[in-house]
Formats: structure tokens, sequence, C-alpha cells
């Protein structure tokens, strides 16, 4: 039995090794989500969709705050709307004992929105089984259980990179992508068959969720408690604002409530989406994302006096 | 909980450990230890299941011990029959009820009446084909005067409910299994070292042959009103070789792991692709199932016993009802008749028994004879197999039909080709493995006996490796929904 077990643990260890070596490898072009879970708890974090996770860019913030803890924690729609899964996620990902930190939570109607018969039922919200749902550990590296459970592809495929890939995700979270064609026409291409999509798929089968904006308030409150809280809309392209005030036309206002209701400042850049470069009409380009940022931190240093 | 996952991962080494330094010295807490940790094995998937295996152990028992003490034929044949209508009738409802009430309706509406019914939404319990299976070949067995009926319950309920073969087999008779918990286990090295390296090719099988090739049968049948010929016929071979990594993996990892706490389990699969004629075929697929119906169905019925003829109807009544034991719809009972049909000629020539050694036995290549009737035993399995996996008898025959249609002689198009053709060269070379091994157990049980060590424990890490690295998307086995 002790040869038995002596071999068995060796060759275990041989694999895990073997396995450590190729997971190492893992880094930002390995996908949009992996490297957000192998850091430690973070102090201060950017919380969203998919809009923040390409338009908020942490090194900005930084630089423009004085500091060196900003962390892109937001994902997509899909993954990220705001609810008990995302609440969850950020408590995972937040370090405890921060006292002084920053957080900046972005909002649009699509996040306080969900498909579904009961929009209040939240064991219906379809990111519970999803990757935030599943993954229990956030702050691992290399984060083996996301390589395994959730990883679309085979392992082997970390050693080897996509030539072709236009993400490349940043250490402190920020998805950076990089379309091949930014030019007007490809622009307006991608941007005409966003809109059609939002406005076929998910206009008519969104409702408001008194759930969803109920963990949004927990969150804003559950951030307070380590620090200051901001609540920032992000810009989109007018047509997709236009989709946006069909689905709440209210949106403003009761945006302004909430902020009003928990001392938080909000930031609304509804009206500046002309100024703004988008890759398809919902996320800002990389070099619009960094001056809406630099707009941002402005803000919150005024807010800070 | 699923072989593959990592619970299982952890599950294993910690019942491992309990079984052989906590309990190994009293036999009685052995056996029930192994029952506790198969509840908790099966109820990790729904603990609400196990009041069924319970309640089936309990009436197996029972009824084990009454027919063992009653003389009267009259009475004895009357308990065996309330064995198999009780798990016959748990099967019933939880497997076939839906299936006979949208027959019903579907068979009155021919002529048109359409009665209004409603179905019923049951889940499935994992693994109760198996273990009903398993448990009712005790009751006959002891109805036969074949065994005693035990008098040990925890035994007689690990039996039952033995965590390694309780989902998806290899369904074990009690003759062969149940002595095994009557009688103290001793560690052996070479055993359990052998169960790793069946587990380790099982999990190889499973994870990197099926579900890889799941990934393209199910895209390719996904979509099978667009697709032509040639990517139907792929997606086919695809489900081929899904199905046979998936539960002959399967199979071995239950075989390799009971062998880690001394048991041995029947084999279940011996290399089928490799067959000659589709006889050797079904002596070599599911040999557990194939022999459980020959035993208990084919023989009652007379076996070859009453001419031509009746072996003819016997025939077709084992495969009919084994198409229909792996599921509750039509297309698993038209894949039971298209192997009868295959099987018929063999029988009618009495050419059914002609191939019973190993292909090429002590050669590395078979002659081109043998080669033939491979690939044509290979690609009339690949045709039935379309039956099994398609959705429904119509979309089955459209494929057949497509198939057989110009389009096949088209090159296959369908996203991700590339990825495709990696998948069937990784297929080339897991059969490659597999036939040079296929007169072992399981085609890596004496790879590299003769190497130096080194080289070994390489192979055996590469192979590890591979199982991590190369994995396709997680996939339910498949035999769990039968």
């Amino acid at each position: 039995m002790k040869r038995f077990l002596f071999q068995t643990s060796l060759f275990l260890l041989l694999i895990l090794v073997g396995l450590y070596g190729v997971l190492m490898q893992a880094d930002g072009f390995t996908d949009p989500y992996y490297i957000r879970f192998t850091t430690s708890r973070q102090s201060s974090l950017i919380v969203g969709n998919s809009r923040a996770a390409q338009g908020v860019q942490p090194a900005i913030l930084n630089r423009c705050l004085g500091r060196s803890d900003f962390f892109n924690y937001a994902f997509t729609l899909g993954h990220s709307p705001y609810g008990p899964v995302y609440l969850e996620s950020i408590n995972r990902k937040l370090d405890k004992g921060t006292t002084d930190g920053r957080f900046i939570v972005t909002v649009d109607p699509w996040s306080i929105c969900t498909k579904g018969k009961n929009p209040n039922d939240t064991t219906q919200f379809a990111e519970k089984n999803r990757l935030l749902g599943k993954l229990k550990y956030v702050n691992l590296n290399p984060n083996f259980f996301y390589l395994t459970e959730n990883f679309e592809r085979p392992l082997v495929s970390l050693l080897r990179h996509n030539p072709n890939n236009i993400t490349f995700l940043h250490e402190d979270g920020w998805l950076e992508v990089s379309p091949p064609k930014m030019d007007s026409a490809a622009v307006a291409e991608r941007t005409s068959e966003k809109i059609l999509d939002y406005e076929k798929s998910n206009l008519p089968f969104f409702k408001y969720s008194e759930a969803r904006v109920n963990s949004l308030k927990q969150i804003i409150q559950a951030l307070s408690a380590h620090g200051k809280v901001y609540l920032v809309r992000l810009p989109v392209y007018a047509d997709m604002l236009v989709l946006e005030d069909r689905l709440m036309p209210d949106f403003e206002r009761r945006m302004s409530q909430l902020a009003l209701k928990n001392q938080i400042p909000y930031l609304s850049f509804v009206q500046t989406g002309d100024s703004c470069v988008f890759t398809d009409g919902n996320h800002l380009y990389k070099e619009s994302g960094a001056k809406v940022t630099k707009r941002i931190a402005s803000w919150m240093l005024e807010n800070d006096k | 909980m699923q072989f593959d996952s990592l619970d299982f991962a952890l599950f294993l080494p910690v019942v491992f450990l309990l079984y052989w330094f906590v309990f190994q010295r009293n036999l009685k807490a052995q056996n029930f230890f192994i029952v506790i940790a198969s509840y908790l094995f099966y109820g990790w998937w729904d603990w609400r299941f196990l009041s069924l295996i319970l309640f089936s152990t309990v009436l197996d028992y029972s009824i084990g011990v009454f027919l063992e003490k009653l003389v009267d034929p009259l009475k004895r044949k009357r308990l065996l029959y309330v064995s198999l209508a009780i798990n016959l009738g748990f099967l019933g409802v939880f497997k076939y009820f839906n299936f006979f009430l949208e027959s019903f309706v579907d068979g009155f509406a021919l002529f048109g009446y359409h009665p209004t019914v409603s179905s019923l939404e049951i889940i499935l319990p994992v693994g109760i084909s198996f273990y009903t299976f398993q448990s009712l070949s005790y009751t006959i067995d002891i109805y036969k005067r074949k065994l005693t009926a035990t008098k040990d319950f925890v035994a007689f309920t690990a039996f039952v409910c033995f965590f390694p073969q309780l989902v998806a087999g290899p369904i074990e008779r009690a003759a062969n299994l149940l002595p095994q918990f009557y009688t103290p286990r001793r560690f052996d090295y070479h055993q359990a070292v052998d169960g790793l390296r069946q587990i380790l090719w099982g999990l190889f099988k499973k994870v990197v042959i099926a579900d890889n090739c799941a990934e393209y049968a199910n895209l390719i049948f996904n979509n099978s009103a667009d697709e032509s010929g040639s990517t139907l016929f792929l997606g086919a071979v695809f489900f081929t070789f899904q199905i046979y990594g998936d539960f002959s993996g399967y199979s071995d990892i239950a075989i390799g792991t009971s062998r880690l706490f001394g048991f041995h389990l029947m084999r279940n699969f011996s290399f089928p692709y490799f067959s000659r004629d589709i006889a050797e075929f079904w002596r070599r697929w599911h040999i557990s199932l194939s022999t459980w119906f020959r035993d208990y169905l084919y023989i009652p019925l007379g076996g070859s016993k009453g001419g031509k003829w009746m072996k003819v109807r016997n025939t077709f009544i084992i495969f009919l009802v084994s198409g229909f034991w792996h599921g509750a719809n039509w297309t698993f009972v038209a894949w039971g008749a298209l192997n009868a049909l295959y099987f018929l000629p063999l029988l009618l020539l009495d050419r059914n028994r002609s191939n019973l050694d190993t292909v090429a036995q002590g050669r590395l290549f078979p002659d081109a004879r043998e080669l033939f009737s491979m690939l044509l035993t290979f690609g009339m399995t690949v045709l039935a197999w379309i039956f099994f996996r398609a959705d429904s008898l119509k979309q089955a025959f459209s494929i057949i039909g497509e198939i057989l249609s110009p389009s096949s002689f088209s090159i296959p198009q369908f996203d991700g080709r590339q990825g495709a053709a990696f998948v069937l060269l990784g297929v080339a070379i897991f059969m490659t493995i597999e036939w040079l091994g296929r007169e072992r157990s399981f085609a890596i049980h004496q790879i590299g006996l003769n190497w130096s060590k080194p080289l070994r424990w390489g192979f055996y890490t590469a192979l590890a490796l591979a199982v991590f690295l190369f994995s396709g998307k997680e996939q339910q086995f498949i035999y769990f929904q039968f």
C-alpha cells in the first residue's frame, strides 16, 4: 500500500506540475474574462457590463486620481447584470479590509431589466448558470476552477496565441478591443447589426426588474461600507439611446433618485454620445473610452473636494 | 456525481483511504461504508431518488429470502412476478409512461380520433435501467435455484448500489459480484495499479475522444436539414466514436475504480469496432447487457432450440427489447430492428458464431478479407447509430436519404472543419492504440510493461496531461439517460 500511495502521489505531482506549467501560460489573450479571476481581492472596483469592461480604463483612473488600485470587474450583460449572482461575485472579489476604496458602478436600462416571464423571480435569472454563478473562486492564480470548468476551449489552446484575437484583457481588468477595421463603413455596419440585434432580440423581451434594482442597491450599500461609490451611465450611440428610452423612459429619473437616496453622486453621459467613437454603437472604442475615463476621474475629483 | 468531475476526483481518494485504512478490519463495516459512499455518490445527483433504490433493495432482498424458503412452485412463481411487476413497473412509470401515452394518442390520431391526455413531468432517475436489471437478475437466479438468497442485508445493499457501476453498469450478476461482498478484500498493488491504468484510459476515451467528437456530432446532427450527405456521414462517424468513447470509457472507469477497492467487475466492451460481422460486434458491445438479455430473455423464450424460425423470432425480440431498453423513443426500437436485420443473414446461414477469436490474432495487420469485413461491419454500425442519435425517425430517414444522395460525393462543409480534422486525427491515434491492445482486457493494459521506468512514467503522464489539455466541452455520459 505504501508503495502504491507513494507512486500515485508522485504521479499526481508530476501531472500537477505539468498542468501548472500549462495553466501559467494563460494571459490576457486567453479569453475576455480569465485574468479578472487570477488577481487577489481588490480595493477599488469598476462594476457593470461590457460597456464598462471596455470603456472604463483603470490605468487612466489611477493616473488621474493618484491611486494604484483600480480594477475593472465588469463582464457582459449576459454575465453581470445586477442581481444576486453579481453581488455575490463582487463580495468575493472585494478586499473586506478596504476602508478608502473608490467604486464606479455603471448603469444602463438593460442591466436592471431581465428576460423571462417573472422579472422578479431571481431563481430564473440566466446568469445563475453562467460563469459568475458557477465560479466560486475568483482570486486564484492559476485559476484551476475557471480553466477546467468554464473555459470554452481545450486547455492546450493556452499554449498558442490566436493571431486573429482582437481582444486583450489587461492585468487591471480592462478589456481592450481592437477591431481590425475601424473605418466609418465598418463601424456603421457593426452598429446597425448591433442595434438591430438589440431591437429584435432584447427590446421586446426585457422587462424592468425590481429584484435587479434591489441587488444594485445592495451592491452600492456593500461597496459604500468600504469607500466612496460613484454611479455612472456611460455614453452610447444615439440609436441605442433611442432603444433604451423605449425600454425605460424614466431611467434617468430613477437613477438620480437612487443616487440621492444612497447619497452618492451620479454622472450621466447620456447627452454626450455624439462626441464618442464606438466599435458597434454599444461599446466605446478605446480612445473614446480613455477620454470618458478621464472625464469620470475629473468628476470624481470634483466630488471628493 | 460524474466520473470526470472535480467532485469525483476528490470523492474517490477520500473513500479509498477511509476504505483501506479505517474500515479494513471489519468486513461488515467496510460493506456498510460502501453503501454510505454509494448513496452519497448517487445522492449528489438527486437525493430524492435514493428512496427508490432503497425500496428496490428492500423489496428484492425480502423476495429473495421468501423465494429461498418457499417450496410451492406456484407461490414461488407468483412471488417472482411480484418482483418483476414492481421493478419493471418503476421502470415503466419513470421511463416509458409518457412514451406510451404519446404513442397511444398518435395511434388514435391515425384513425381520426384525438383524445385529450396530459403527459406527466417525470424526471428519469439516473441509472434506473441498470440497477433494476441488476437487482432483477438476483431474484430470477434465486427463483431458478441458481443462487441462494443472501442473509446479509448490508452486503446485498452494497451489491445493488455499488457506486462504480451503479448508474451505467456494467450490469453485474449477483453470482459474480455478491460473493465478493462476503469475503475480505486484501489490497493488491498490481490490481490497484491496473485499476488506475484502466481509469486513466477510460478518462481519455471519455474526455478526449467522446467529448470532442460530441461537439461535431451535435453540430452536424442539430443542423441536419441543411447539411450535405458527406457532412452527415461524417457526423454519424463522429457519433460512432462518441458513443464508444463515452460508454466504454465509463465502463473502464467503473471497472478500474472497482479494482481499487478489490472488486472484479465483468468486462463490458471488447474492441467492438474491430468486429468482422455484426454477431461478433454484439459479443463485444455492452457485453453485460447482451448477456443479460441472452440469459434472462432469449434462453427462457426457447433460445436456439426451437428451429430456425424460433431463433429468428427470438433474435428480433431481443434486439427490439434491447433497443427499447435504451430509451422511450421509436428511434431506439428502429435501431434495434435494424441490428436484428443485420443479424438475420448470419443466423439463417448459421454463421453467427464464425468469428469467436480476436481479429488478426498474433499479427500486426489484418489480411485483406479481415480488413474488408471490419470496414463493412463498421459501416453498418455507423448507419445504425444514426437511428440511435436522431431525435425522430423522420430525421433519421432524412439523414440516411441525404447520405445516399449524390451530395455524399462533395467535400464536407461546416463550421470548424479544421478542428474536426484534428479530432479525426486524434481518433485515428486512439484507434491505433486500441488496435495494438486489442488482445488485452483494455487497450493500454500491457503497454509499456517492458519499457524503462522513465519512459513508462512519461507515457502515463503524457496520457494524463492529454486528458486535461485536450478535453472537449463537458458532456453528460450518454448512458446516464438510459
